[in-house]
């Protein structure tokens, strides 16, 4: 009777103890390692476009790190490697929500892999804050837990469209639609500004495996002011840019946010971007140098696909950290409906970050960029 | 006309990477009766060999030697350090399966293709590369017919390739080597008891296969700029459909399938369709098999009772 006693009175104490610690988790200094969660990271690690996952991959542990060095939270990463395919996405899906410390998705990549993905996110009240998907119909309230921390092709398509023709006087434009979930949308978002503004356009389907342009650009018009191209590989931009250049055809590359990487450098070409150059925004300073200090890169490294992945993930920890704050455990449902009321003052891309009630970020817009002889890029829209 | 004259060029440049790498199927099928499907691979080993014999030389822009003499380098370096690799892929992924069950080579090779595209991106990180060509060789540079253009680096790879084969089929027939590799490939049992040292022509058999693929790596560097760990696998698979439709194991029939492969890709791509051609393509090579089962130059395969 005497053991029973004291085995009660231990096990009601641990129960006690239990209880307390699973209720009531306060993110301040005293507890706030007990503030903690998974925040998932899914994005092509490995494959033909494994740099942007490696960045995007990077950037969101960075401010993993960042958070929890600020606020000496434990947030954790776990790495899903999407390969940015829909399949294998759908492959990974279902881990991310067997983990039941996920509390929130940075990823995916690519728009084909969040429709595949995103209804079975959004049935499990996992938030998904991509930093790359553009598509504009995502956001249409079919995956009620999608987030993105960019904007969307629905500004990036009639934006492209009206800089070709009203900035850079275009009379012909050529549409080159890679068929991805992305490529698809935002040639059709093109196609569809350029028949308003009464322009010329012809469009090219191609497959997403084909690495030879030459074909294509002989069919291109010799007469074509801009060959608009949707591809999510900018070493494809820039082939058909030096094809164009070898068969003699004045028209100029004019790559979507797909083609804002390095290797995209052919002299006078345009790109557009959904997120601003930020070694040219000096609150972003710290940033960068933690980047280049933690992965041990240069500055050369740094592309557009990375910085809107520190955001991304930023906005789930930050919603996760206030749901502690609140005295609740962070966990997927709670950190969903705190990523609604996000608002960062002054995010790494330089200016504010909040959500509409559908996913979009407040106030996004798309840089256009034009390609300078040694490769770096001028801000001209 | 200049259209089609435009997109023949096209095609024949494009077709004669596919058949520098379809020989390297054709060769080891030939002796080995085995699909290496790691050859795509292996391309891509040599795509990247050629890419960092560049920036040692002083990169595309700054490069301290001329630039025939960088060419020279990148693909004698490249096709040599890829060709050492074959020899390492067969001694430890083929050699210990000779004999087995035909599906455990076939297994091995799939291996060998994942892990070489996983060390690769491990090594040289995930980061696609660039041959940055344009700024060594002008794209502006070349010639044209009328309205058709050929630039320089076509007109480099089109000789290259046409060069390459020749040298192939002249080594083939005309070395020792060659005449064991041939023997082998019609009786290996017999050219055993003929004293032929099997090891060694499957050795020259794998270097020379990988040594051919990295020259078409280069090829694709310089043709088409993007090097990365993944770029192996289509080039690989169109590569091994030209060898089929060539006629699997015959070294005119790699060689003509492959410049018939690029030549209808591009002019499917030209004249019906730039999204399907891969479509028109597989059409072609059913419809090879339908009506000459063994390739256009493949021979019947004389089978013991």
């Amino acid at each position: 009777m005497k053991k029973f006693s004291r085995l009660s009175v231990v096990a009601l104490s641990s129960a006690i103890a239990l209880s307390g610690a699973g209720a009531v988790v306060v993110a301040s200094p005293a507890n706030a390692a007990a503030c903690s969660g998974t925040v998932a990271i899914m994005a092509p690690l490995t494959g033909g476009v494994a740099f942007i996952g490696v960045q995007q991959a990077e950037f969101a542990k960075l401010a993993v790190a960042d958070y929890n060095k600020k606020n000496g939270t434990s947030f954790i990463t776990k790495d899903y490697d999407t390969q940015l395919d829909a399949a294998q996405a759908s492959t990974q899906a279902p881990n991310i929500v067997a983990d039941k410390t996920t509390i929130g998705i940075m990823g995916p990549a690519g728009s084909q892999e969040v429709l595949a993905t995103g209804g079975l996110f959004g049935a499990n009240d996992i938030a998904v804050v991509s930093p790359s998907a553009t598509r504009t119909n995502l956001t249409a309230g079919t995956y009620p837990s999608f987030f993105r921390s960019v904007p969307n092709d629905s500004q990036q398509g009639p934006g492209d469209a009206d800089f070709m023709v009203k900035n850079l006087k275009a009379k012909e434009i050529t549409v080159i639609e890679e068929k991805t979930a992305y490529g698809t949308g935002l040639a059709t978002e093109v196609m569809a500004q350029l028949k308003k503004l009464k322009v010329k356009a012809t469009k090219y389907s191609v497959n997403e495996k084909n690495a030879d342009y030459a074909a294509l650009v002989t069919r291109v018009s010799k007469t074509s002011d801009f060959v608009f191209v949707t591809f999510q590989d900018a070493a494809k931009s820039e082939s058909v840019a030096q094809e164009l250049i070898k068969q003699k055809k004045k028209a100029v590359v004019f790559g979507s946010d797909g083609s804002d990487q390095p290797t995209f450098k052919t002299k006078g070409t345009y790109v557009s971007a959904f997120a601003p150059d930020i070694k040219g925004i000096p609150s972003s300073a710290a940033v960068i140098a933690g980047y280049k200090s933690t992965y041990n890169k240069t500055d050369a490294d740094i592309t557009t696909f990375g910085p809107p992945a520190y955001v991304a993930a930023q906005v789930i920890v930050e919603a996760a950290g206030r749901v502690c704050a609140a005295g609740k455990t962070a966990d997927a449902k709670s950190t969903l409906a705190e990523i609604f009321k996000t608002k960062i003052a002054k995010s790494v891309l330089g200016g504010p970050i909040a959500f509409t009630d559908k996913g979009d970020v407040k106030g996004g817009r798309f840089y256009v960029f034009q390609t300078q002889a040694d490769g770096s890029r001028k801000l001209v829209g | 006309m200049s259209y089609l004259g435009q997109q023949l060029v096209n095609g024949l440049t494009l077709g004669g990477v596919y058949a520098l790498i379809a020989l390297g199927y054709s060769l080891v099928y030939g002796v080995l009766q085995i699909l290496n499907f790691a050859h795509g691979d292996v391309y891509m080993v040599g795509a990247f060999l050629g890419y960092f014999v560049e920036l040692a030389l002083g990169g595309p822009t700054k490069s301290i030697v001329p630039v025939p003499i960088m060419l020279f380098l990148m693909f004698a370096i490249s096709m040599i350090g890829t060709g050492l690799l074959g020899i390492v892929i067969e001694r430890f992924a083929y050699r210990p399966l000779r004999g087995s069950s035909r599906i455990a080579p076939l297994i091995s090779a799939l291996g060998v293709s994942i892990l070489l595209q996983n060390a690769a991106q491990l090594i040289f990180s995930a980061n696609i590369r660039s041959y940055d060509t344009s700024s060594f060789i002008p794209s502006t540079l070349g010639f044209s017919i009328g309205d058709v253009t050929i630039d320089s680096v076509r007109i480099t790879v089109l000789i290259l390739a046409f060069a390459l084969m020749f040298a192939l089929s002249r080594w083939v027939n005309k070395t020792q080597v060659g005449r064991a590799m041939r023997a082998i490939a019609i009786d290996r049992d017999a050219a055993v008891m003929m004293g032929i040292d099997i090891d060694k022509v499957i050795r020259w058999t794998f270097f020379v296969g990988a040594a051919l693929a990295a020259a078409a790596g280069v090829m694709n560097g310089l043709l088409l700029r993007g090097v990365s760990s993944g770029m192996g696998f289509v080039p690989g698979l169109k590569g091994f459909t030209a060898a089929v439709i060539g006629g699997i194991g015959s070294i005119p029939g790699a060689m003509a399938g492959g410049l018939l492969l690029g030549v209808v890709e591009s002019l499917t791509q030209g004249y019906l369709s730039t999204n399907f051609s891969d479509f028109y393509t597989f059409i072609l090579l059913i419809a090879v098999m339908l009506l000459r089962p063994n390739g256009l130059f493949g021979k019947k395969a004389i089978v013991k009772a």
